[in-house]
């Protein structure tokens, strides 16, 4: 990365930012362990809370902050058992607990929002909660930047980037079409360029 | 290709979304071009630092706290009364049983149309009513001389059909009497003016069922009655969905 940064001395031997090798999705026996949650089976359903926790708490956690990251996942796990009776299998159910986490944060911002709309008459986008600390690493200041970007952002770099799913599965969770959330996903890039600015660069400030 | 159209492009060519032509079109624009060069490093340690950010643990306690939330929730459930979790549980299932009912329909529209269908016209119109017709079964319907299978005595279609409106009255009075089965358990729950409103309403569809001629025009009057039953059991789940009734 060095070498971007530099004058082109050399331009044809320079490295360039590589494309994201593709990663073929793992085959899991979720129609056994929701089965298994059906009948009421106390493992199965701790193993499926283990099986989860950290990408539904994780999630919560980036999208409405450390603040609420805990109600917003236990809103999100009661509502996965009572539901799961009803859930058809048509989409992963990665997919489904995602679609669910997200919807739950974003509602749970909304409702939030509305609470905290007095006196915020100019406000036009849901804030994140302010990071408490930020102290000189890059990934603090990326989770710092990803508070301050709007909720549909959040939502997008959290689920592609963070969390590493597809396009696809992406437009799946937010129920939007895939040039949707390509857009989306190169906005909310930019934003956090503009916002972190010269520290994403090599040898920028620290 | 100049920035404009290469800055664009930067996030899908990092995603290796952009076809090989189009991909070393940018690849030969950002070997030239320091800026935009300096602005793919920059998306691509973006990219990179997000997929490396640490994963977050959750309270060691929030399992506990789930458990506790879904005992709750089923002692909550156990206390509902049994037509609100039946009601509760079909809700969802609403919209197949759309599709079900729209292709048992197309069945029945079907079978009355073969049936109706392949009988002259002339036949339903001479005819005054189902009875004379049963008196007199149209040579069409005899058994087939050398049939191994004897239809029994009593299998005459014209028959059948001439009972069909009373059979499927019956069926709504039966529907009839479980949904209001269904009200009484809620009605403890209705105001005084609810309760006196529904009533008033029953007792008026009922004198339209005891006017109403036999066959098609009851089956209607039966019909609008579960109708009525079914909207106010509906309305009375959805208010208590909603926050109670008032």
């Amino acid at each position: 990365m060095n070498e971007l940064a530099e004058p082109i001395a050399a331009p044809l031997a320079a490295p360039l930012a590589e494309p994201r090798p593709r990663v073929a999705a793992n085959i899991t026996d979720d129609a056994q362990l929701i089965a298994a949650c059906r009948r009421g089976e106390a493992r199965a359903m701790e193993r499926l809370y283990h099986q989860y926790k950290r990408r539904v708490f994780g999630m919560a956690h980036r999208i409405v902050g450390a603040s609420d990251a805990e109600e917003v996942a236990q809103e999100v796990f009661v509502r996965i058992f009572r539901a799961l009776a009803n859930f058809r299998g048509d989409s992963a159910l990665s997919t489904w607990i995602y679609r669910l986490t997200v919807n739950a944060a974003l509602s749970h911002l909304a409702k939030r929002g509305r609470r905290q709309e007095v006196g915020d008459d100019g406000l036009t986008e849901v804030p994140a909660p302010p990071v408490a600390e930020r102290d000189s690493a890059l990934a603090s200041r990326i989770e710092a930047a990803l508070a301050e970007l709007p909720a549909g952002y959040r939502a997008i770099l959290v689920l592609h980037d963070v969390e590493g799913l597809s396009h696809e599965e992406c437009a799946s969770i937010l129920e939007c079409r895939v040039g949707t959330c390509k857009s989306q996903l190169h906005k909310a890039r930019a934003r956090m360029r503009e916002l972190l600015g010269d520290s994403l660069s090599p040898g920028g400030e620290s | 290709m100049t920035c404009d159209d290469v800055r664009p492009r930067l996030t899908a060519y990092l995603e290796g979304d952009l076809d090989p032509d189009r991909g070393t079109v940018v690849r030969g624009h950002l070997r030239t071009c320091d800026a935009c060069r300096k602005i793919a490093g920059q998306e691509a340690t973006l990219r990179d630092e997000l997929r490396a950010l640490p994963t977050l643990d959750p309270p060691s306690t929030m399992w506990t706290s789930i458990q506790a939330q879904l005992a709750a929730a089923e002692v909550a459930e156990s206390k509902r009364p049994a037509w609100k979790r039946a009601l509760a549980r079909w809700t969802p299932m609403l919209p197949r049983f759309a599709m079900g009912g729209v292709l048992a329909a197309a069945a029945v529209g079907i079978l009355v149309w073969r049936t109706h269908g392949s009988e002259p016209r002339t036949k339903l119109v001479d005819t005054p009513s189902p009875q004379i017709q049963s008196s007199a079964p149209p040579v069409a319907m005899a058994p087939t001389p050398g049939c191994d299978l004897e239809a029994p005595a009593n299998t005459d279609v014209t028959t059948d059909l001439a009972t069909e409106p009373a059979r499927r009255a019956a069926c709504h009075a039966q529907t009839a009497d479980e949904l209001l089965a269904l009200a009484n358990e809620a009605r403890g729950t209705w105001t005084a003016e609810q309760r006196a409103s529904f009533d008033a309403q029953v007792a008026e569809l009922r004198t339209a069922i005891d006017a109403a001629e036999d066959g098609r025009p009851r089956e209607r009057a039966w019909r609008a009655m579960n109708r009525y039953l079914l909207n106010t059991l509906t309305r009375d789940q959805v208010a208590l969905a909603a926050g109670g009734l008032q």
